[in-house]
Parts: C-alpha cells; structure tokens; sequence
C-alpha cells in the first residue's frame, strides 16, 4: 500500500480545509505586453497570489486596484513615448510570510517628455496618473519608486496583518 | 463585431425623460475599456443631453482611469447646465470615491428615482 497516498488522503478526509499558512518566501513573476489589453492578466495574476496569503477581501482588492494603477500608469507613459522595442512590464510577487511585496517593472524609456505629453493626451479629464498615484499611496503600505532612463520600477508593500483592515 | 474592449465593458444608453438619459455600465472600466465610456459621454454630450445617470450597479472594476472619465463628464455636463449622477454604486466602488475624497465632487443616489427627484432638466 502507498502510505504517502494514504497519508494525503487521511489529511484530507480529516477536513484540512484551511490551507496551511505561507512559512516560505516565493516569488511569482508575470510578463506582459506594456498595453492596455494586458492590464486584467495581471490583475488577474495578483488577485491569486494575494488571495492565497489570508488578506481580508478588501485588502486584496486594494492590492489589485494599486496593481492595476502601476501598470495603467506605464502604458499611459509608453503611450507618450515612442522607442523602437515594444516595452514590457514585469510583475514580480515577492510572497513573504509577513508581507506582500510587489514590484511593476515597465520598460518604457523616460525621456524627460512624456508627462508634457500625457498631459496633452488627458485632454479635459482629469489627470489620471495622479489619481492613480493617489490610489498606489492609500491602498498599500508602502510605495516607492525608481526611474532610469530605460524604465519605472514601482514597488507596492502590503503588509500581512491577517484580516485586520488597512 | 464586438471589440475585445466591448466584451469586458457594456455601456448602454436609454433615455429616461427630455434631457435625461441613463447610461447602464457593466463590467471592468479600467485604461483598456474607458475609452468606450468616455466616448459615449462625449456622443450624449453632443446629442444635447443636460443629465447622465450613470448606472454602477453592474461594475465590478473601477480605476483611476475610469475616475478621470467620470470627472470629465461632470465638467462636460456641468459647461451645458446639466449634471452627471452616478447611481448604486457597490459598497468596493463607493469606498474607492470615499477614498480618493470624490464623493465631494460626484452625486451619489442609491437608486434612479432618488436621482431623478433632483434632476430638473
């Protein structure tokens, strides 16, 4: 007889429903086209990994939101920009027992030019880009941000105080 | 046929009374989709139209890409002597204008007729 099996199938007929807590760091990284079409894959991405580190409903939420926002963010800057490469965003979860730590990564070039011209193409909305900033500020716990003249890194911490909201 | 845009947000318009058209939103608005949205403000804008209920009931995704539509739309309207009210939003959605300090900017109404019953077009 397979004892593994058995043991498995044991644990399971025992109602080991709750799935055991994250003891281990993992990282899970995500590439898309840096393009508006993209941006639900990688929300989509995010949503399973947070969903699997016992955040509350709306915290996982506001991860996906501030997610979203960094990518939104990059296309509206590659949108302003033209460079010969197609540029990409990375999304890296870094899953730690005590947090969530996510880093967008886009290839988009700064040239210096691109908020003139997002904010020609924003028309008579409103800047957008700064809501999203906004947004990033209040969903997660910590934001930062680097640029370079070969591209953003945006780095989103939550932290994982389990189920207590914020 | 359908844009791929088209398939994560339906937009439809009816018109409710003169003047007053209620604009039915289902899906994700979000930087792929909200073009669609502004699009159709803009359209309702030239057609006349003074008051856009905009229907949240059906959202389930909203950014900051969408916000900024929203708020455009107010000004639109706002230039031609109208409004624009947003109408049953969800609790995840309306946390998102409590937030960002928006609901000072939008009307919020749980239902159609509490929006109507401030709408004089």
């Amino acid at each position: 007889m397979n004892h593994e099996l058995l043991a498995a199938d044991e644990s399971l007929a025992g109602g080991a429903a709750t799935p055991s807590p994250i003891a281990e760091s993992s990282v899970v990284t995500l590439t898309i086209p840096c393009a508006a079409e993209y941006v639900g894959t990688a929300r989509l991405t995010i949503l399973g990994v947070a969903s699997r580190m016992g955040f509350s409903y709306d915290q996982v939420e506001d991860i996906r939101l501030a997610v979203g926002e960094a990518c939104s963010n990059a296309i509206a800057r590659a949108d302003a920009v033209s460079q010969k490469s197609a540029p990409t965003i990375t999304i890296r979860s870094h899953v730690e027992p005590t947090q969530l730590v996510v880093e967008i990564e886009d290839s988009v070039a700064n040239t210096g030019g691109e908020n003139a011209e997002m904010d020609k193409t924003a028309g008579d909305d409103v800047n957008s880009a700064e809501l999203g900033a906004l947004l990033m500020e209040i969903l997660v716990d910590e934001v930062t941000l680097e640029t370079s003249a070969t591209g953003t890194q945006v780095r989103l911490t939550k932290y994982a105080a389990m189920n207590a909201e914020g | 046929m359908e844009s791929a845009a088209s398939m994560n947000l339906k937009v439809t318009s009816s018109p409710v009374r003169d003047n007053v058209v209620a604009l039915d939103l289902e899906g994700e608005v979000d930087v792929y989709t909200a073009p669609l949205l502004r699009q159709e403000i803009v359209d309702q804008v030239e057609k006349g139209t003074k008051y856009l209920l905009v229907h949240l009931e059906k959202v389930e995704y909203l950014d900051s890409t969408g916000l900024g539509i929203l708020i455009g739309g107010v000004k639109r309207l706002k230039e031609q002597g109208g409004g624009l009210k947003l109408v049953g939003p969800s609790p995840r959605i309306s946390r998102i204008f409590d937030i960002t300090g928006l609901n000072r900017i939008f009307d919020v109404y749980a239902t159609q007729a509490d929006a109507l019953a401030t709408t004089s077009a």
